[in-house]
């Protein structure tokens, strides 16, 4: 007798195989087919960042939860706020899904250009009760609401400025420990500065956000009253000796040529060894510890921004996805925050890849963020939760979501890198500044006390 | 019947405007609507986040009065003087001793003027990114050779003293290759001729290339430096790459500060009359320098 041949068993197999797909198609397919959404495209953008680094790893699960494809495109901050700006004031339709940026969000939800995601999260068709918008921590909220408390984006990142020692052990090797105030600070500097090639501290460019802890903390501050009054202060005796504290504390004790890093340079210099402490958010920090390129896996220890003589005002930030109001597919953009920003979705990213910024409290305050969060024994979890409650308390953060903030931060980063090179006098360039300031207030219509 | 001489001036004068009317037309579009909006809105406060700014003429101009008592930008303005005038020295400077040299006729040489276009092929943002590793002193190979020689160079684009240097020495190594191709070019359509008569009359190398050769190509040096000039103007990847107008504002530039006002700030209708200025000091500026220069001598 002769048996079926390999070929005849393949054509069956093919066969089976063809009427099984057409008579039971996959799960996937079926929930395709019933999204109203299939076939459509969603055009989404942000910053560089891990979130959405990790997040893209998901997408096709999204897709096939929903049709939807998403094309995501990332750049470098400055570019990406830089464009995203302009695309916004056009009201055009080419961004459906949008990285509403902190220091941005006053101006862009107070412009209109922004979607009010209420409707949605209160129409139960659209947003099931579980999906829970009140999980989302109130600190990162606050920036993504108008005066009236509508919401205009959900946070995925709530930055907590920290303080992370890339090489801990030659401060215990000094004697010393973690700074807990900023005379500590530049103590431990002092001990540390160059013993086995490593500057003692490092830290980016962008002034505006770096140096305003240490200002806030020697009883200095940006405006007057944010945001009812924003009339600068940037030409007082606190913010000179600030302005020139900090200069000195990069100049002194930074790796040579600090005044040109960007965020990525300055972790590097922390994960290949050459740099030791920085205070930044924890989002650049855990990487010290988790990045497999670091080499200070094991010898890196956080702490808590130092205080100063006035209290302790470590920066704290949020960003939130938002949909454009020009945006022509605000529905599936909803759909693809919600599953951005479900906890079942960050609880996967959070448990993969140890993302440590996440703004849901359901999450923080799970024992698997803790785990993941418990860096060589430390519970660097609650340095994150005492940071964002902090933030939250007293509101010193508002200066940095007026509408007019770019611009401020701009005169700030001018002013610490001529002190720093010592082209003028802390004093001099903090009037400079100031006067800077004014005149681009008055430009942009906001009215200050002269 | 054959027209007159000025009948077919007339006719020939129709059939060129007609033949060039497209390219004008198009030209206009893309380059004199564009022109025009922004002179208009140089006399607007147009302000990104405040739409009812854009047709607002009620002070035309107070942005021309700003850039009056605007410090920063008289600043840059310095700046973008220094910027220039070293750039575009230097690129003609090297730009003709190279293409002296390479007008020799050599196997080695050919090949060697390949090698000296790559830095004005390469994408500007590139050269920008060569620059600033160039430039990062702990992954810098120039400052791997310093320390070995035991030279402790600072950083320079974060140094007041070397800053504006240290993007004038990248950008002419960007740009000088065009001074260089221009020169090349022009010197091999000179005609043998002049040459051999003035060394039949006794002339020195020198005697030639100051009486023969550099008149013969000084019109082409006066276009590749204006090209360079105009160009200089609008210098931007290099600064935004490298010093961001810092440290402080020692590299900034007006066309960046330009720049920064309309992109970061949303100050439009400002930054179109910084541009306007700019524009206008531009063609003042060429117009004034073909005056003084000349074109050169002309050989049909």
């Amino acid at each position: 007798m002769v048996g079926p041949n390999r070929r005849a068993i393949l054509r069956g197999g093919a066969g089976a195989a063809s009427l099984a797909a057409g008579v039971l198609p996959a799960p996937g397919l079926l929930a395709q087919a019933k999204s109203p959404y299939a076939g459509t495209t969603i055009n989404a953008s942000c910053f560089q960042t891990t979130y959405f680094e990790y997040l893209k790893n998901y997408f096709p699960q999204f897709e096939e939860k929903t049709g939807i494809k998403v094309a995501f495109t990332m750049q470098a901050f400055p570019v990406y706020n830089q464009r995203t700006d302009l695309e916004l004031s056009t009201k055009g339709s080419s961004l459906d899904v949008i990285n509403v940026t902190f220091i941005y969000s006053g101006r862009w939800i107070g412009a209109g250009w922004v979607t009010n995601l209420d409707p949605f999260t209160k129409d139960p068709k659209m947003t099931p009760a579980d999906w829970d918008p009140e999980d989302f921590a109130g600190g990162p909220q606050s920036a993504m609401k108008n005066a009236k408390g509508e919401t205009f984006g959900f946070s995925w990142e709530a930055g907590a400025m920290i303080l992370g020692a890339a090489r801990y052990d030659l401060i215990e090797k000094a004697g010393l420990g973690l700074p807990k105030t900023f005379d500590e600070l530049i103590k431990v500097c002092d001990a540390v500065h160059n013993k086995e090639g490593v500057a003692a501290f490092t830290a980016d460019k962008l002034h505006h956000w770096n140096w305003i802890p240490y200002l806030m903390g020697s009883g200095g501050a940006i405006f007057k009253a944010p945001p009812d009054n924003l009339t600068p202060t940037l030409a007082t005796p606190q913010a000179a000796q600030s302005g020139e504290w900090y200069a000195n504390l990069l100049m002194k004790y930074g790796p040579d040529g600090i005044l040109s890093y960007s965020d990525d340079q300055s972790m590097r210099s922390q994960m290949s060894g050459r740099a030791n402490i920085r205070t930044q958010a924890i989002t650049w920090m855990v990487p010290l510890a988790k990045h497999a390129e670091s080499t200070v896996q094991k010898t890196v220890r956080y702490g808590l921004m130092p205080a100063g003589p006035a209290g302790n005002f470590p920066g704290s930030n949020s960003h939130g996805l938002g949909i454009p109001a020009g945006s022509k597919k605000k529905e599936a953009a909803w759909e693809f925050i919600k599953w951005a920003l479900s906890k079942e979705t960050i609880a996967m990213v959070v448990k993969n890849h140890g993302y440590p910024s996440v703004c849901r409290l359901s999450i923080i305050k799970s024992p698997e963020f803790k785990d993941v969060l418990t860096l060589n024994g430390q519970d660097v979890a609650s340095l994150f939760l005492e940071v964002l409650q902090l933030g939250g308390k007293t509101g010193y953060m508002k200066y940095r979501t007026v509408p007019v903030f770019p611009q401020v931060g701009d005169k700030i980063n001018k002013a610490i890198e001529r002190i720093a090179t010592k082209q003028q006098a802390a004093p001099e360039a903090m009037k400079q500044a100031q006067a800077e300031a004014i005149q681009d207030l008055q430009k942009a219509g906001i009215k200050v006390d002269l | 019947m054959i027209s007159s001489p000025s009948g077919f001036s007339r006719t020939q004068g129709r059939f060129f405007a007609f033949c060039v009317a497209p390219s004008l037309a198009v030209l206009a579009l893309i380059t004199l609507l564009p022109a025009l909006y922004l002179l208009a809105t140089s006399f607007t406060p147009l302000n990104l986040t405040r739409p009812e700014t854009q047709w607002d003429f009620s002070q035309p101009l107070e942005n021309y009065r700003q850039l009056l008592s605007d410090s920063r930008l008289h600043n840059s303005v310095w700046v973008q003087i220094k910027l220039s005038f070293w750039t575009v020295l230097l690129q003609l400077l090297i730009g003709l001793l190279l293409a002296l040299l390479l007008n020799m006729r050599s196997r080695l040489l050919e090949a060697l003027r390949t090698v000296f276009l790559i830095p004005m092929v390469l994408p500007p943002i590139v050269v920008a990114i060569i620059w600033k590793v160039i430039y990062t002193p702990d992954i810098s190979p120039m400052h791997g050779i310093f320390r070995a020689l035991g030279w402790n160079v600072p950083a320079l684009i974060t140094d007041p003293d070397w800053a504006l240097t240290s993007i004038i020495i990248a950008d002419t190594w960007e740009w000088f290759p065009f001074t260089m191709l221009m020169v090349l070019a022009a010197l091999q359509m000179m005609p043998q001729e002049l040459l051999d008569a003035a060394k039949v009359d006794g002339a020195s190398p020198w005697q030639l290339t100051r009486y023969i050769t550099l008149p013969f190509i000084q019109g082409v040096l006066l276009v590749a430096g204006l090209f360079r000039l105009i160009d200089s103007i609008k210098a931007f990847p290099l600064i935004f790459i490298l010093t961001d107008g810092g440290p402080g504002n020692l590299t900034e530039v007006t066309n960046y500060y330009s720049f920064l006002q309309a992109f970061n700030f949303s100050y439009l209708g400002f930054s179109s009359a910084i541009t306007v200025a700019l524009l206008a000091a531009t063609i003042a500026l060429s117009w004034l320098i073909v005056r003084m220069v000349g074109w050169g001598v002309r050989v049909d």
